[in-house]
């Protein structure tokens, strides 16, 4: 019984120190984030966001980033060209900000199974119920980690796919599926996040869509009207005629360069003269 | 600023560029040589080796370029006599006749070089012949970031009166 008794005093003993190292170490850990300006019930208050500030052991101040740092001439709105391979050894580049439409960018993988729908889906681009004129891209990371031959296998005929790690660290990708829309007339991002299904997608590209048309339509049409010769001739003969200018007009049939600007003196600036009036 | 390099041709690609290097699947015995294409504005995926699909799509101030690589055969014929890569481009290099297929308003330039071994043509497109003063600087700029690399094969003669 004795023996009993000293047997449980010293599992009691062993444990209540377990115990007292663990609390210790508890301690340390929360010390450790409360310095780094995420303790918790900081009296400061705020929370960890994705670029907070911390303060060192001197107190100064410092900013703390989380994930990779972007480069500095990159912020949360900018879209930067993806470069890389594609699939099969193939080099390319998409420069989505700009091209005057919208570019949805798919950032997928090979192996997560929420990915895989999408694959499916781009197989049939014409339900996907884009509109008209968006470019779709397909980003996956770059040879060094997904395997090209199964991104190739998983890919529909005349996909885009770039395969660039690059651009998953420009974009701030925080895993896939995801995806990115970017507005290459504003040469923006203007909207991004997950979805379980395109359909989601679809809408809210839709939806941007008719917001880029309401408030860029002048820039737009001007871009999509004369891009092609009969039609840029009669884009521009709708602005001649707008401007009064008619056929046969002279304006129209120069034979000097003073015709097209004009006198040399006018062609001079004027210094502006600066009179001194009396009183 | 973008880099892309493929089957030994390099590029560092100027803000508002976007492009592509391949190789075309070859058929039987034809060899697939490489093929580079840049533009500002979106490229379609199933443009043609010269644009074909593509220039139609140009605004006024736009650009498409093309590095054509040919078969080692012609390297030593007349047509590909100039050595290096035309640069930089002038102005007056650009002409509306110039075009593969003549759009209204477009101008071009077509130029074969052999450089390292490797026999090419350089074809820029500009959306706006009147626009050249102002995207010609483009094209230059664009060329200066390309670079191509020495042949692997071995140079093949080629005919004399080609």
């Amino acid at each position: 019984m004795i023996a009993l008794s000293v047997v449980l005093s010293a599992v009691v003993l062993l444990l209540a120190v377990l115990v007292a190292g663990l609390l210790r170490s508890h301690a340390d850990i929360l010390k450790a984030l409360h310095d780094l300006g995420a303790g918790v019930g900081d009296p400061a208050g705020g929370t960890l966001t994705a670029t907070s500030s911390a303060t060192s052991a001197g107190g100064d101040s410092f900013p703390l980033t989380m994930g990779p740092t972007l480069a500095p001439d990159r912020d949360s709105i900018s879209a930067p060209p993806v470069a890389g391979v594609t699939p099969g050894g193939d080099a390319q580049a998409v420069a989505p900000a700009t091209d005057g439409a919208l570019t949805l960018l798919a950032f997928l993988s090979t192996g997560c199974a929420s990915c895989a729908g999408f694959w499916d889906a781009f197989r049939q681009p014409e339900r996907l119920g884009l509109p008209a004129g968006t470019r779709l891209v397909v980003v996956t990371k770059g040879p060094e980690r997904e395997i090209p031959g199964e991104v190739a296998a998983l890919a529909a005929p005349g996909l885009v796919v770039v395969m660039s790690s690059d651009a998953w660290t420009d974009y701030e990708v925080p895993g896939s599926p995801f995806f990115v829309l970017v507005d290459g007339t504003a040469g923006c991002r203007v909207g991004e996040g997950v979805a379980n299904h395109f359909s989601q997608v679809a809408e809210l590209v839709r939806r941007a869509e008719v917001d880029a048309a309401a408030f860029t339509l002048g820039r737009r049409a001007g871009r999509d009207v004369g891009i092609d010769g009969p039609a840029r001739e009669s884009a521009n003969d709708r602005e001649l005629l707008d401007a009064g200018i008619r056929p046969g007009d002279p304006s129209l049939y120069p034979t000097s360069l003073e015709d097209l600007y004009g006198p040399p003196d006018a062609r001079m600036p004027v210094a502006p003269r600066h009179v001194r009036r009396a009183g | 600023m973008a880099t892309l390099f493929a089957h030994g041709i390099g590029a560092g690609l100027p803000s508002g560029f976007e492009g592509r290097i391949v190789k075309r699947q070859g058929s039987g015995i034809e060899v697939a040589n490489a093929v580079a294409q840049f533009s500002t504005f979106a490229l379609p995926s199933d443009v043609g080796d010269f644009g074909g699909g593509a220039v139609n799509l140009m605004g006024n101030n736009d650009i498409f370029a093309v590095l054509f690589e040919y078969g080692s055969d012609s390297v030593g014929t007349r047509l590909f006599a100039h050595q290096g890569m035309p640069r930089p481009l002038g102005t007056s290099d650009f002409q509306p006749h110039v075009l593969r297929r003549g759009l209204t308003g477009q101008s071009g330039t077509q130029w074969f070089f052999t450089e390292l071994g490797r026999p090419f043509t350089l074809y820029v497109v500009l959306g706006s012949h009147a626009r050249r003063s102002v995207l010609v600087p483009r094209v230059n700029r664009l060329l200066e970031g390309l670079t191509i690399e020495p042949s692997s094969l071995p140079a093949v003669a080629g005919v004399p009166w080609n």
